[in-house]
C-alpha cells in the first residue's frame, strides 16, 4: 500500500516535471521571434531597481540612526577650548608649589568673594601650599560654629587647621539670590568636572572678549563668552591685569593670574596627584624589570621542553621471538 | 563528493607506502643526524612543522655548567625578591587605607589655651566626643591631694602619678561607675560628685566614696610648650 | 665544580630563601630612596620642600 502509494506520488511529480518542462518551453518559444534582445533590458531594469531600493533603504537609515544626535547648536555646545602645554599634567611632574601658592592668593582675593571651596580643609593647605604658622593664622581669621556649650547654644570659635575653608554664602539658595538666580559652583573638583578641565577653565577666565560680537543674543545680566556652552555666562570678566600683587613680584598679568589658579584648582581638585605620580612611576619602573625578569625564567624553564625529543623505536625482530 | 575523498585517501596511502619503512629507521637516528637534509616527509607541501627542527642554539656557547647555574639562580632569586618587595608593598598600602584617614586625625588632637583658665578653676572642652576636666589647682588643693593616704583609698595611685605638673589637673570627665558626667567642686572630698548613683571623687580625681570602682580616668597628653596643653 | 659564591647563596633551598627574602627587604630601601631621589631630579624647584625655606625663614 505504502509502496505503492509511493510510486503514484513519484509518477505525479514526475509529471509535474514534464508538465513544467513544456511549460518553460513554452514562452521561450513564443517570445524567440522578437524579445531576445527585451529579456537583458529587463534584467538591467530590475538589477537597477534593487540597487536603487538597496542604496535608498541603506540612505534611509542612515538617515534616521546612523549621523551623531546633536542635541545643542555649536553655540549652545560652546567653543572648544585651545589644548595648552601644562606642565603639571606631564607624566613625571608635580604641580609648580610656587604657583600653586599665587593661585590659592589668587582664589583668596578675587575668587572667593563668590565661589567656595568647601572641601579643601587648611590642614591640606599645610606642606603644599603654606607654612603651618600661616595656614593657623589663617584659619584664626575666620569663625565656625563650636560644640554646645551646657545651655545648648553653639557659640562662634576661632577657626583651627582641621576646619575646612570658608562659604561666601550660607547655602545654595543665599548664593543664587545674591548674583541674580545665577548660582556660583563649588571650585572643589571643577578641573574634573568640566570637560575640557584646566584649558576650559583657562580659556573661560582669559576668552571674555572687549565686546560681544555683532549679532550675539546676550541675555540680559549675562555676559559673552565663547567657551562658555550657550555663551552667555553669568559670571563678568574678573581678572584683569595687576589686580593682585604677587608676593614673589610675578607680574600679574590677566593669563598668569589665570594659568596660577587653574593650576591651584586642579590641585584642590586632586590633592594626591604627585604623590600618585611618584608612586606610578616606581610601579612602571619595578614592573617592566619584572616583566623582562619573567620572560627570561618563562624561556630558562621551557628550554628542556622545548628542545626535548621523541623517538619512536620500533622493536627488534629478536624481541618478537622472545615474546 | 564521497568517491573523491575515497580516491584521494587511496592515492595518498599508495604515495606514503614505499617510503614507511624509510622513514620509521630514520626517526630511530635523528638525534644523530640534526642537520640531515636527506630527510623528506611523505605528505605533499612539505612544511617547517613536519621538519625535525634544530636544537642547536639551546645549547650553552661557552662558560662553564657553574656559571650558567649561578646566572640562572640569580635571575631567578632576583625575581623573587623584587615580587616579594612589589607583593609587600601593595599590602601595606592596602594596610594604610584601613588606618584613620587624615580628618579624623585631624580632629583627634585638641589644643587648649592654658592662659584662660585662672587658679582654681575647672574647664571642660570635648575630646572625640568625651568631656575632658582640666583644673587650674591651687598650692592648697595640690597640698590636700598629696596628703591623702594612699594606702587607703580604694584605687590606690599617688598624686604624683595622676599629673604631670601638679597644678594643672587633666582627667577623662566620664564617671567609671556608668560613665555619668561628674559635677565640679562637688561632693564631700572637694573634688567631683556623680549625680547619677553618689560616687564622689577627691581633688585628684581618684575615687573616696559610692560605687565607681577606679579613679577618673587620665587621657595622653603633653605640654609642648609653656601655657599650652594637647591632648591626643 | 661549585663556585664559592654558589656555595654563600644558593646551596640549599631555605638559605636561597633567606636569600631572596634578606635581598627583597634591602632592595626596596635603596629603591625607594633611589626613585625619590630621581622624582626630586625631575621635579627640581617645583615641590613645597623647595620653596618652603623662603616662606619658613621669612616668619621666624
Amino acid at each position: 500500500m505504502l509502496a505503492r502509494s509511493c510510486l503514484r506520488s513519484t509518477r505525479i511529480l514526475n509529471g509535474a516535471r514534464n508538465g513544467a518542462t513544456a511549460l518553460t518551453k513554452r514562452p521561450i518559444s513564443s517570445y524567440s521571434s522578437g524579445a531576445s534582445s527585451e529579456s537583458p533590458m529587463k534584467l538591467n531594469m530590475t538589477a537597477a531597481a534593487s540597487t536603487a531600493l538597496a542604496i535608498g533603504s541603506v540612505a534611509w537609515y542612515y538617515h534616521l540612526y546612523g549621523s551623531t544626535a546633536q542635541a545643542m547648536t555649536p553655540a549652545e555646545e560652546g567653543l572648544h577650548p585651545t589644548k595648552y602645554p601644562w606642565v603639571h599634567e606631564h607624566w613625571l611632574k608635580t604641580f609648580d608649589h610656587q604657583a600653586l601658592r599665587r593661585g590659592f592668593q589668587v582664589y583668596r582675593e578675587v575668587c572667593a568673594a563668590c565661589h567656595s571651596l568647601s572641601r579643601i580643609p587648611y590642614r591640606s593647605l599645610v606642606g603644599t601650599i603654606l607654612t603651618v604658622d600661616e595656614a593657623k593664622a589663617m584659619a584664626e581669621e575666620n569663625e565656625y560654629d563650636s560644640e554646645p556649650n551646657d545651655e545648648g547654644e553653639i557659640e562662634q570659635r576661632p577657626g583651627k587647621l582641621s576646619d575646612y575653608l570658608p562659604s561666601p554664602y550660607k547655602n545654595d539658595e543665599a548664593a543664587r539670590a545674591a548674583n541674580q538666580g545665577a548660582l556660583p559652583p563649588d571650585l572643589s573638583l571643577i578641573v574634573k568636572g568640566r570637560h575640557g578641565g584646566c584649558d576650559y577653565i583657562f580659556s573661560l577666565l582669559t576668552g571674555y572678549p572687549e565686546e560681544p560680537p555683532a549679532g550675539a543674543q546676550v541675555g540680559a545680566g549675562l555676559n559673552f563668552n565663547p567657551y562658555f556652552p550657550g555663551t552667555g555666562i553669568a559670571m563678568a570678566r574678573v581678572l584683569y591685569n595687576d589686580l593682585v600683587e604677587y608676593e614673589d613680584e610675578t607680574p600679574a598679568t590677566t593669563s598668569q593670574m589665570a594659568k596660577d589658579v587653574v593650576e591651584f584648582l586642579n590641585w584642590a581638585a586632586e590633592p594626591e596627584m604627585d604623590d600618585r605620580k611618584r608612586m606610578g612611576m616606581k610601579v612602571l619602573a619595578v614592573t617592566t624589570v619584572l616583566f623582562a625578569l619573567s620572560v627570561w625564567v618563562k624561556r630558562y624553564k621551557w628550554a628542556s621542553v622545548k628542545s626535548r625529543k621523541i623517538a619512536y623505536d620500533p622493536p627488534k625482530a629478536s624481541n618478537r621471538v622472545r615474546d | 563528493m564521497a568517491p573523491l575523498t575515497i580516491a584521494s585517501r587511496a592515492l595518498a596511502r599508495g604515495v606514503a607506502r614505499p617510503t614507511c619503512s624509510l622513514n620509521a629507521a630514520r626517526a630511530l637516528s635523528t638525534s644523530a643526524q640534526l642537520q640531515d637534509a636527506g630527510y623528506s616527509s611523505p605528505f605533499k607541501g612539505e612544511s617547517k612543522t613536519t621538519k625535525i627542527p634544530d636544537f642547536s642554539h639551546y645549547f650553552n656557547k661557552g662558560g662553564s655548567a657553574n656559571t650558567n647555574l649561578l646566572f640562572s639562580y640569580f635571575m631567578v632569586g632576583t625575581m623573587g625578591a623584587i615580587t616579594a618587595a612589589g607583593a609587600k608593598s601593595t599590602v601595606q598600602e592596602f594596610l594604610k587605607n584601613m588606618s584613620a584617614s587624615a580628618d579624623v586625625l585631624a580632629m583627634a588632637k585638641v589644643e587648649v589655651d592654658l592662659q584662660a583658665i585662672p587658679e582654681g578653676k575647672n574647664v571642660i572642652i570635648k575630646w572625640r566626643g568625651k568631656p575632658v576636666f582640666i583644673r587650674h589647682r591651687t598650692q592648697e588643693e595640690i597640698d590636700r591631694a598629696n596628703k591623702v593616704n594612699v594606702a587607703s583609698l580604694r584605687d590606690p595611685q599617688a598624686d604624683e602619678d595622676r599629673v604631670q605638673k601638679p597644678e594643672w589637673l587633666v582627667m577623662l570627665g566620664v564617671c567609671t561607675h556608668l560613665g555619668c558626667v561628674p559635677i565640679g567642686e562637688a561632693g564631700d572630698y572637694g573634688g567631683w560628685f556623680c549625680p547619677c548613683h553618689g560616687s564622689h571623687y577627691d581633688i585628684s580625681g581618684r575615687i573616696m566614696k559610692g560605687p565607681a570602682p577606679l579613679n577618673l580616668e587620665i587621657p595622653a597628653y603633653d605640654f609642648p610648650e609653656e601655657d599650652k596643653l594637647i591632648i591626643g | 665544580m661549585a663556585s664559592p659564591l654558589y656555595n654563600a647563596l644558593f646551596r640549599r633551598n631555605f638559605q636561597m630563601l633567606g636569600v631572596v627574602f634578606v635581598s627583597a627587604f634591602a632592595f626596596e630601601m635603596t629603591y625607594d630612596v633611589g626613585m625619590n631621589k630621581v622624582w626630586d631630579n625631575i621635579n627640581k624647584g617645583r615641590q613645597w620642600k623647595d620653596i618652603r625655606q623662603k616662606y619658613a625663614e621669612a616668619e621666624e
